[in-house]
């Protein structure tokens, strides 16, 4: 029975799942009916440029504006994903134009190609997804992912080898409209509050 | 430097064989080069008793050192494919020349032919001012080739009348536009001709279009008709031109549900030269919507972009709130 779940039947089920995702016309709680139902995304799929296609419903004119997201990525970078995600950690958060320039004046090699994509996505944002500022945008998310490796032969001596990997890395950003938002900022006082407080709230269970 | 050989290669190895092992001639080779051709040794006692003589393996395999890992890049290196085509000529396989036909079937005419110019200040002017005089002279002179195309028009579709077929073309229209609100492919295509569709539908995929006919001001009539055929003598396309005053409302929603243009209560008086075509020949064919004349005196205006100088985000903060 456990047979019954092989390659092709798993591939199955991955591309409903993957044609579930497509086009969502009512997000968040109208799904109740499908909860129980929990599919999985295929793993060939580019999915992140696919939440570009997903469409929200008219608002209504009392609701707040909902800001605008745009997904972009870059595919099969040469550079090492540890090495990405220095500078993907250092522009998360930074409205558009500061993550842009700091990226210009920053020495590594996968700065420059970050900044290209910021370019991409800044200029699709504008034209595509009618975003009417293109500086009020602000990096929401960003990330570097492992890209594919080729592997080759690193000679050692004594007929000794070791396998090489060429690195590859993939990188992930998510604009959203409208101004960045301050990072919460914690001093140690607050920090030591908070711990008193637990302390506090400690209590004794089936006591007299 | 000491490079490691390929050793032969066991069907039952645990490793992962490059697939075209079968394929390598030169590789294998280079493989039975490690082997030796085993001499016949010395027999055992029993076999020369019973002169039995067994001929001996031609080739034994000679152990290696096991290679773990054989990158598939290795192999690539002198793989340069020879032209599959010159080793089929130089063989004597003679292939029988391949026709890449497809039809195509065209349904519908790549433009407007001589379009109706709207008479200028068409829903502005009075008709007894001199310019409505002139505009009703320029009338009269087109209508004559008008005539013609409606009576070519007839002599395949019988039921064909200018009086029923405006409303029937502002049905088409309406059903049309009814269809793109809900995205309707096939219907669409049903209604809307090739030309059109593209044209209505570029850069609409991923917004929301909430459209209302909400009424009919004048009456619409036939202004203008043409027969033009295409490519061979006889294939004729009836374009009639259909003149329509009426009320809409048009609001369009971004992919976030945002109102991009227009406004879902206030109604706008549109006047509109509708193109409608039917290829006559072909008795299955249908009127669609063939497109839209948009008179040089009434350009569509480029929807408004609200541009200003960027000079911190404070300014736009100010430009949100003025704009509520």
């Amino acid at each position: 029975m456990a047979v019954a779940m092989s390659g092709r039947g798993v591939a199955f089920i991955r591309n409903i799942a993957g044609s579930l995702h497509m086009r969502l016309q009512v997000l968040g709680g109208a799904s109740q009916q499908l909860s129980c139902l929990h599919t999985s995304i295929s793993l060939d799929d580019k999915h992140w440029e696919k939440n570009n296609r997903k469409v929200y419903p008219p608002q209504l004119p009392e609701e707040p504006r909902r800001p605008a997201e745009v997904y972009h990525s870059r595919r099969q970078i040469k550079y090492s994903k540890d090495k990405m995600w220095y500078l993907a950690k250092m522009i998360k958060g930074m409205s558009i134009d500061e993550a842009i320039a700091q990226l210009e004046f920053n020495d590594k090699k996968g700065a420059k190609v970050m900044r290209e994509v910021l370019l991409e996505a800044q200029e699709m944002a504008v034209k595509n997804h009618n975003v009417e500022y293109k500086s009020n945008l602000y990096v929401a998310e960003s990330f570097s992912g492992k890209g594919q490796y080729l592997k080759r032969i690193r000679y050692h001596g004594r007929g000794m080898f070791g396998i090489m990997d060429k690195v590859y890395c993939h990188y992930f950003v998510k604009l959203v409209e409208g101004v960045p938002p301050k990072p919460e900022e914690r001093t140690g006082f607050d920090q030591a509050k908070e711990y008193v407080q637990g302390l506090k709230n400690r209590t004794i269970i089936h006591s007299l | 430097m000491w490079c490691f050989k390929p050793e032969r290669i066991y069907p039952e190895a645990a490793f992962h064989l490059p697939y075209n092992w079968g394929k390598m001639a030169t590789s294998l080779t280079r493989t039975f080069g490690s082997l030796r051709i085993v001499a016949r040794r010395g027999l055992k006692n029993a076999e020369l008793a019973l002169n039995i003589q067994h001929p001996g393996p031609l080739f034994l395999p000679v152990r290696t050192k096991k290679r773990h890992f054989i990158p598939p890049a290795v192999g690539m290196k002198g793989k340069k494919e020879e032209n599959p085509e010159a080793k089929a000529r130089a063989a004597g396989i003679v292939f029988r020349q391949q026709y890449l036909e497809r039809p195509i079937n065209i349904a519908c005419s790549a433009g407007v032919f001589d379009p109706y110019i709207p008479p200028e200040g068409d829903a502005r002017l009075s008709t007894l001012s001199k310019e409505g005089l002139r505009q009703r002279t320029e009338q009269i002179r087109q209508s004559a080739a008008s005539q013609l195309a409606i009576r070519k028009v007839k002599e395949y579709d019988s039921q064909f009348s200018t009086k029923t077929f405006a409303e029937q073309a502002q049905e088409i229209f309406i059903e049309a536009h009814n269809a793109l609100t809900q995205f309707n492919k096939e219907k669409l295509h049903s209604l809307v001709t090739e030309r059109c569709y593209p044209e209505m539908t570029r850069g609409n995929r991923y917004k929301t279009i909430r459209w209302r006919f909400v009424e009919s001001l004048e009456p619409p009539r036939v202004v203008h008709a043409r027969c033009p055929d295409m490519v061979t003598k006889g294939n004729l396309y009836g374009q009639v031109t259909v003149r329509m005053h009426s009320k809409q409302t048009l609001a369009i929603y971004d992919r976030f549900g945002r109102l991009m243009l227009g406004s879902e209560e206030q109604p706008k008086d549109v006047l509109e030269y509708l193109v409608i075509e039917r290829h006559l020949v072909n008795p299955y064919s249908r009127w669609r919507l063939h497109g839209k004349i948009v008179p040089s005196w009434a350009p569509p205006k480029d929807p408004v972009i609200k541009v200003t100088v960027y000079f911190g985000p404070l300014i736009i903060f100010l430009f949100r709130l003025l704009d509520g």
